[in-house]
């Protein structure tokens, strides 16, 4: 039986809602920037499953994964200036908890 | 029903992946986090390997599970960040109720994205493979649905294409003969990714790496300690 699109797909949501809840749930800033790595992974997956699906002739799609190669590239970037952030996030507050962004808010 | 090993493969580490990722979210200790994050990674790479993208595959693991996890777990290091144990403090109703609205929204997205996958264009066609293919047009589609009527709907219901690395050799190299093309046993993927990268997305690439340099300067410039005086 060979596997198809579909569970592909299925993974890909599946990764990409896990890294969304992440996102939403935690509060420690460096661990909601995994699960938004983790989302980015989960579009590759999808995009290099269609590059498949859609190919013509037995040869994928490479649009879709020079596609996917800018978005690694991209989410390197993201990271080094994420993690430079919360560094200095660090400095400034001794914590990294999403909770202590509090700044704006108004007592 | 006989499963073939790179279906058990896939359904393994698709497993894995999801089993990981949940770890990710669910560790309470960073560097757990961290180490999880990894072999989810390590699991979507496999499966990309599956896929037939092997180059992509490699970049998966070498940029995120080399790098970017270095850069994690050295800055989660280098923080000496506790881990959250004050949230301990409340009850296990309070963080269920805190932990409800996130679960909620992406347990919705994942149910959306599940009706829009079962219910793919061609999906009722279960067993058909796909007739895009245009060497297989003869004899896969014998007896089954129209190849035109497929094609112009844009059928993804059943099984992936399979690769075929006489027509990717032809791809490569438009010159060369038909025997020396069947002659081909694999998909020269980093040389047709290459050439669809080099041509078609140059100046995209260029612009990219400009954003990296960017990036990198930034980094240094966020991180660099700023002086008083």
């Amino acid at each position: 039986m060979e596997i198809p699109l579909a569970h592909y797909l299925i993974l890909s949501g599946l990764l990409f809602s896990i890294g969304l809840a992440g996102v939403l749930i935690r509060k420690n800033i460096i661990v909601v920037f995994m699960c938004l790595e983790m989302m980015l992974s989960a579009a590759i997956v999808s995009l290099v499953a269609f590059s498949r699906a859609n190919g013509v002739n037995g040869v994928p799609v490479y649009d879709a994964q020079v596609l996917a190669l800018f978005i690694v590239a991209i989410a390197a970037a993201e990271v080094a200036i994420g993690l430079a952030l919360i560094v200095a996030m660090f400095r400034a507050r001794r914590t990294v908890s999403s909770a202590a962004l509090n700044t704006l808010k108004e007592d | 029903m006989d499963f073939a090993i790179s279906s058990i493969l896939f359904y393994a580490f698709a497993a894995m992946a999801l089993i990981c990722a949940c770890c990710v979210i669910f560790a309470s200790n960073p560097v757990t986090s961290a180490m999880s994050m990894a072999l989810c990674f390590a699991a979507t790479a496999a499966i990309l390997f599956g896929l037939g993208a092997q180059f992509l595959g490699i970049v998966q693991i070498t940029v995120y599970a080399g790098a970017i996890l270095v850069l994690f777990l050295f800055v989660v290091m280098m923080l000496d960040i506790r881990t959250e144990e004050d949230d301990n403090s409340f009850s296990v109703f309070s963080s269920l109720v805190r932990m409800a609205p996130g679960a909620l929204i992406s347990g919705v997205f994942a149910a959306l994205v599940f009706l829009a996958a079962i219910k793919l264009p061609g999906a009722d066609e279960w067993n058909n493979p796909l007739c895009r293919a245009w060497d297989s047009r003869g004899e896969l589609c014998v007896g089954r649905q129209e190849p035109a009527a497929s094609t112009a709907t844009g059928n993804y219901g059943g099984a992936l294409p399979a690769l075929s690395p006489a027509a990717a050799a032809k791809t490569l190299n438009p010159n060369i003969s038909n025997e020396e093309a069947a002659a081909a046993t694999s998909i020269p993927d980093v040389k047709l990714l290459g050439q669809c990268l080099f041509s078609q997305y140059n100046v995209v690439f260029v612009i990219l790496s400009f954003a990296l340099l960017a990036s990198t300067v930034g980094a240094v410039a966020l991180s660099r300690k700023i002086r008083k005086d």
